[in-house]
Formats: structure tokens, sequence, C-alpha cells
């Protein structure tokens, strides 16, 4: 992270003062214009112009037919109808509840792993490519794959139970099985990627505080509280910012795993607007569900813009 | 650094390295479990107490799922899909890239803080008027209808970390291939571009992984066998009753070997990709 506050600062430094600008550099700003124009005109094709779309989506009286659909004058109703229902309603705390669960779990385990790593005196390479392979797999693998140590007559999971004594609980039959054992399949995927991000924030962080602090006498825990802890917290936002939109999102592993169940236990925002939309095809309160998605992801964007400044850097050219 | 000094069979056997070993199980454990798993027969991965050695061993789940449930389709279908837009977004993104970090344009700032804003958007907000959209244009079960969106929605990250490159290469060099008389397009490709060979490498084994996974687009736009890629494929394996898990367990295998040897390979990119300042899992 140091190496790009002070690439952002040469930047800063180099740019020419603003309001007059030269002939020369209208040129390079043209050119600028003209060589981001092809991937800017696709991201807004693709990303933009269906947002729009989906905010008028909500509001509208979507009446589909077999050669398409229409758009019939302006209704609150999409949104009157979510907010009446106990199954969005459930859907947002559980997004939530399910997203502030597994980041913590993940932030603290992954941090462990980190500090790990970090002294670990044989093998480190080969934790790190391990670290890797969850974090570049397919989540409907994942989610197959949990699908199977939770089976209630041969996963390995009850197995285990069994060896050491806890009976046979049911994961994926109970809503409250469900969602832990959902929980557990997430951690185990993206908890690596946690590990690696602090990892490279520990190794950045400088050496000669910590030979202050043993010349002073302290002990590891007050180290790692006082020092690393503090020093990492930049690293550890951007990680938990970056893992937190990206639960919002939760589909894959519900799907596959759970198929929202057992009843709605399991369902997520993204799942509950998939199938109103596309089960029931119920594209107006479906595009209420998807923007009220959006609108929670854009909230965490806005609560955490400072942390996009620092990424950005200084610079305003 | 700050490990103490230690001496003897001590250096190995330490609290780090048990816990090393801990987190090492955990990570490992349920993939050693599908690896064996694809090589057991079917009867044996559905008996209990679970086996932990494949014996007999079988190779017949791979042939099932090539042969009954049309993997090598999927497989197809993924590699052209992942890797045009992989293509794609290099190109854009490095064109895109460098102009952001080199180029005086105006309301840079605003740009980039709007293109992170859309790298975190859920898909789900977008789905359904892409998925309309799509329906009126004919794209439905196409390859177009994948490699546009991954394309669209891999861009962002892919520019953030180009230019990040880009912003690290002396502006000297790039002057002297102007006073060489050489077009902005030149010294870009033959000035510029063999220094931030790296950042192309980070950005591209980033698209390619999440192409290589998506699922939820796979699953709306292309609904016909024929265009399906693997994690839709592998998603509707088997009947509502029965989930054939040892066919599944070789497919995956065979899904996590290509990504897992590219990222083995370019593992020094993934790190730096990480940490320099754009995350994404």
């Amino acid at each position: 992270m140091a190496a790009i506050s002070t690439t952002a600062e040469r930047t800063t430094a180099a740019a020419p003062p603003r309001g007059r600008r030269d002939a020369n550099t209208k040129k390079l700003a043209r050119i600028g214009w003209g060589f981001s124009a092809p991937a800017l005109l696709v991201i807004a094709a693709v990303t933009i112009f269906p947002i729009v779309y989906s905010v008028i989506m909500s509001v509208s009286n979507v009446q589909l037919s077999g050669n398409g659909f229409a758009l019939n004058g302006i209704t609150g109703g999409n949104y009157s109808v979510l907010v009446h229902a106990a199954v969005w309603r459930y859907a947002v705390i559980f997004t939530i509840v399910y997203t502030l669960i597994t980041v913590i779990v993940e932030l603290v385990i992954g941090t462990c792993i980190a500090l790990v790593l970090e002294r670990l005196t044989a093998g480190r390479g080969w934790l790190m490519a391990l670290l890797l392979i969850p974090w570049s797999m397919i989540t409907v693998i994942n989610a197959e794959l949990y699908g199977y140590i939770y089976n209630g007559t041969y996963g390995v999971y009850q197995y285990l139970t069994g060896l050491v004594g806890l009976g046979h609980p049911v994961i994926l039959g109970t809503p409250t099985g469900a969602i832990a054992g959902m929980m557990v399949a997430d951690i185990w995927k993206t908890t690596p990627f946690v590990a690696i991000i602090v990892l490279a924030g520990l190794v950045m962080l400088p050496g000669d505080v910590y030979e202050a602090a043993e010349m002073d006498g302290a002990s590891g825990w007050t180290t790692f509280w006082r020092i690393t802890l503090p020093l990492l917290r930049p690293t550890i936002a951007l990680a938990v910012m970056f893992r937190v939109l990206q639960a919002f999102g939760l589909f894959d592993l519900p799907y596959v795993l759970t198929g929202g169940g057992p009843g709605y236990s399991t369902n997520s925002l993204a799942i509950l607007g998939y199938f109103a939309m596309f089960k029931n095809l119920d594209f107006g309160p479906g595009a209420a569900v998807a923007t009220s998605t959006a609108a929670l992801v854009l909230l965490g964007c806005l609560a955490s813009l400072r942390v996009f400044r620092v990424q950005v850097g200084k610079e305003n050219a | 650094m700050r490990t103490r000094k230690r001496t003897g069979w001590r250096r190995i056997v330490n609290g780090v390295n048990i816990a090393g070993l801990i987190s090492v199980l955990f990570i490992a454990l349920p993939l050693y479990w599908m690896t064996i798993g694809s090589f057991e027969t079917p009867a044996n991965l559905a008996s209990s107490p679970p086996q932990w050695f494949p014996v007999p061993g079988t190779t017949a789940n791979y042939s099932t799922a090539f042969s009954q449930y049309h993997f090598w389709i999927f497989f197809r279908n993924s590699l052209i899909v992942t890797i045009i837009a992989t293509a794609l977004v290099l190109a854009l993104g490095t064109l895109a890239g460098y102009a952001l970090g080199r180029t005086p344009m105006r309301g840079k700032f605003s740009l980039l803080v709007v293109l992170l804003m859309i790298s975190v958007f859920p898909e789900i907000a977008i789905i359904a008027p892409l998925y309309l959209l799509m329906r009126e244009i004919g794209w439905l079960n196409s390859y177009q209808a994948l490699i546009l969106p991954y394309t669209a929605f891999n861009l962002p990250f892919a520019i953030w970390i180009l230019r990040n490159y880009f912003l690290g290469i002396p502006k000297e060099m790039e002057e002297t291939g102007r006073i060489d008389g050489a077009g902005p397009l030149r010294t870009m490709w033959s000035i510029v571009l063999p220094q931030a060979l790296p950042g192309l490498f980070t950005a591209g084994i980033f698209c390619f992984t999440a192409c290589w996974t998506e699922f939820l687009m796979a699953l709306t736009f292309n609904a016909q066998t024929n265009f399906q890629t693997i994690p839709v494929g592998i998603a509707t394996f088997g009947t509502q009753d029965i989930t054939p898990f040892p066919t599944i367990f070789a497919a995956s295998v065979v899904a996590v070997i290509p990504i897992g040897i590219l990222v083995f390979i370019f593992r020094k990119f993934v790190i730096s990709g990480l940490t320099s300042g754009a995350v994404k899992g």
C-alpha cells in the first residue's frame, strides 16, 4: 500500500496546475478520453443502463406476455408488496446478519492464519499455494462439496461428530443447521483470501517498531494488540469492505447447497430476487428486491467512501 | 524478525507450526475428500463410515461425467467464454488504464471511484433488465451473452490494477519515445506495455478466475446445454432425488485443475493483485 501512495504523490507533483491548460495538455487529455472510451462504453452499456432500467422497472406495473413485456404506468405497489412481505424482511435481516457473522469469523481466523504464516519456519510457500485453491474454486463446487460433507446418511461430518461422541446432528434439514452449515462452507472458501491480504499487510510493517517494543520489554500479546493491530487497520478495513459488499450479493452457495431452504430460512436477497423474477416471473417485485439489494450495497459503498479515497490517493488532476 | 531463536527439535515442533498444520487440515481436508471421492465407486462413497482411501479405485466417474453428462461441452464453453472475455478485458483495460494513469483527463478521480463502485455492484441488480434486453436482441443462449457482461464486470478491476502499474513507470521513457516521433499508441505498445507486464498478468489471472467461476448470469442467460458453462453444468448434474456425488467430484477435479495450475504459476501476481490497492474475491 505504501507503493501506491508514493506513486500517487508523484502524479500530483507532475500534474499541471488547475485552470489554465495548455494546448499540449488538452491534446493529451483528448487522447486519454479516446483511449478509455471503448472500455467506458462497454461498462456503461452492461451496468449503468440496466441499473437505471432496474430502478424504473421496480416502480412500474410490469406485464409479461408471450412475445415481450410492457411497463404500464408508475406504481409504488412493488415496494409496498416488499415491505408487507415477511419473506423480504427476513431476507434483509438474514443477509445482513449472515454477512456480519461470516466476515467477523473470517477476519479472526484469517488474521490468525496470517500471523502463523508469517512466523512459519517450514512449508510456507506450500501453504500459500494451498490457500489460493479455495479462493479460485467455483462456488458451485464448494457448495456441492459441502452438500456431500453434510449428507445425513453418509456425510463425513456426521461420521466425525459420531466419532467424538456428539451424535448425528442434522445439518441441512433444520433452519439453524442449514444457516450454520452454509456459513462454514463460506468461511472455508473466503478465509484464505482474508489471510493473504492480512499477511501482505504484516510483511510491510516496519521492523524497527518491533525492536523498540522488545527493548521496552513488551510481551508478545501487548505487541500484537498495541502495535500490530493498529498498524494493520487500513489493510483490514479494505479486506472487510470488499468482503461485506460481496457477501450482500450472496447467491451461488444457497442456490446449490440449500435452495434457500428449509422453508425460506436461507433466502438471501439475491435468492429471493432471482426466484421472484425467473421462477414466478414477477418482474416488478423482483426488480424491487434487486433494487433494495443494490441500495444496501450503495449504502455500504458510501459508508466506506473514505477507504475508497485512501485508495485513489489525493490526486485530482 | 520477531521470532526468538529456537534450537533443535523446537525449531520444527512449536506452537506456530502446529497452528499452521491445523489451518492446513482445515483447508485441505475438504479438498482431499473431493479428490478421493472422484475415484471411489458410487457404492463406496455412499457407505458409512466413509472410506479414507479409494480402495478399490475407479476412473469410471470421469468417463461418466464426460460421456453421460456432456462435461466436455461445459468445459469447452467455459474455455471459450473465459479466454475471449479475458483477452477483451486486457485489451480495453490496458488502453483505459494507461489513459487514467498517464493523461491529464479531467474528472479522473470521480471516474475511478465510480469504477470501483461498479466492480462491487451485485449482479442481481442488473440481471433482469439484461435478460430482457438479451431476449429482445436474440442473444439468449449464445457466447456473447456471457462474454459481454463478463468483460464489463471485470474491466473496472483490470483498469485499476493496470493504472497502478502505469503510474509506477518513469515518465522519461515515454518522452524519449515521443521525441523519436512515436505516436501515443506506438509509445504505449512498445515502451510502456512491456514494463507493465506484471500488471497484465495480475489483471489477467483475476479476470480468468472470475469468469471461470461466475454462476448467476451463466444460469440465467444460457439455459440450453450447448451454451452452459461448468458451474451451471455441475449444478444441474443429477435429478431432484439423486445427486451423483462421485460424478460431480470427478467433474469438479477437472474444473479445478486448469485454474489451479494457472493460479499456481501466477501466484506471485495473484498476491500482488490482492494487495496492490484493489481487492476482489
